[in-house]
């Protein structure tokens, strides 16, 4: 190879559209699901960590035909999981599933109870937490797993 | 957001012609325990916990302090750190959170992603490294959320006396104070119900106000 020549395209292919990308950290499939979207960066808040999501009957029924995170996403709603604990046992990371919950509940498979920010000063509420808490033993058994 | 905001205990928001039985989510309600690293948060979370604590990754703004660096431009990035947390089930209709948030001295860290609409915080000192709780005192003494601060006594001894520790964190004779042990749940129920009480103190206060 003379000098002078263009350089091999090794260097340039992966500008040139590939289709294939390979190697990908596992980290960067998640966010290439949402298209590259992160919640909170439009005009609509982030669900906040503690927001409930429970699948609906319309998406158990659509379970089949949903595949990899969405699946899994409302598969693990068949009962009220908690933002923070999706992305815990789902290993995904929370803004990810901040935004696949939001598609899922726009295609009607999720039910996602945002909490009422009210909720901070009413006192039945807090009243509720206090009495309950006064209830926690003082030492627990062996912790059951979480599943 | 278009989501459907439920009222207080979470009204069914799927249409009423479901066939399937979907079951209701309780109203969820947060406490967040901050303090600095290896202070004892998730010890904590994970002594009153009802499942072993989960991790999570939670974005945080840094707001970049300067203190040893004065060359450096003030300015905020956002940032991705682990974050435990756990939880009570109050009543099949009320679950109560714990959240760990992550701390580190040296920068000022905006919580606010885990802390809005948090009942309240705990923030959690080890007497032989008062200054990494500071950037947690400071943060909500500036969002005005309800906190108390509890001195975690490793092996059931603290190094200074409490009136030591008011006095060198600067928090005002409001906050209460409180020595646990994180390993205990007693000790973590009785710290968390102080801050509630606080947290109820304050929204009595801004009813009959």
């Amino acid at each position: 190879m003379a000098a002078g020549e263009p350089v091999p395209h090794e260097a340039a292919g992966s500008e040139q559209g590939s289709p294939e990308p390979v190697g990908r950290a596992p980290a960067i499939r998640p966010f290439l699901l949402t298209a590259g979207r992160v919640s909170g960066s439009g005009a609509a808040a982030a669900l906040p960590v503690e927001t409930q999501i429970v699948a609906t009957s319309a998406g158990l029924t659509a379970l089949p035909s949903l595949t990899f995170e969405q699946h899994d996403i409302v598969a693990a709603c068949r009962r009220p999981q908690s933002v923070a604990e999706l992305a815990a046992r789902l290993r995904l990371h929370l803004n990810v599933v901040r935004v696949l919950a939001d598609d899922l509940r726009a295609a009607g498979h999720l039910a996602v109870h945002v909490p009422n920010a009210r909720t901070v000063q009413d006192i039945s509420v807090l009243r509720r937490v206090i009495d309950g808490l006064r209830a926690v033993p003082d030492s627990r058994g062996s912790l059951r797993d979480s599943s | 957001m278009v989501s459907v905001p439920s009222p207080t205990h979470g009204a069914h928001s799927a249409t009423a012609a479901d066939a399937v039985e979907v079951e209701q989510p309780p109203l969820p309600v947060k406490l967040v325990i901050a303090g600095g690293f290896g202070v004892g948060k998730t010890t904590a979370v994970g002594s009153i916990s009802e499942i072993r604590p989960l991790t999570t990754e939670a974005a945080i703004t840094e707001v970049a302090a300067g203190v040893d660096d004065l060359t450096h431009t003030p300015g905020k990035t956002t940032t991705t750190v682990a974050m435990d947390f756990g939880c009570i089930t109050i009543s099949p209709t009320l679950k109560l959170y714990l959240f760990g948030t992550p701390g580190q001295d040296r920068f000022g860290f905006m919580w606010d992603d885990v802390t809005e609409g948090a009942l309240g915080g705990l923030v959690i000192v080890d007497t032989r490294r008062l200054d990494d709780c500071y950037a947690a005192v400071d943060y909500f003494e500036h969002k005005d959320i309800p906190f108390a601060v509890a001195v975690n006594a490793f092996d059931g001894e603290i190094q200074h006396d409490l009136d030591q520790v008011r006095w060198a964190l600067d928090i005002s004779d409001h906050v209460p104070l409180v020595v646990f042990d994180a390993r205990e749940t007693g000790s973590v129920r009785d710290a968390l119900l102080v801050v509630l009480q606080v947290a109820l103190s304050r929204a009595e206060n801004a009813e009959a106000g």
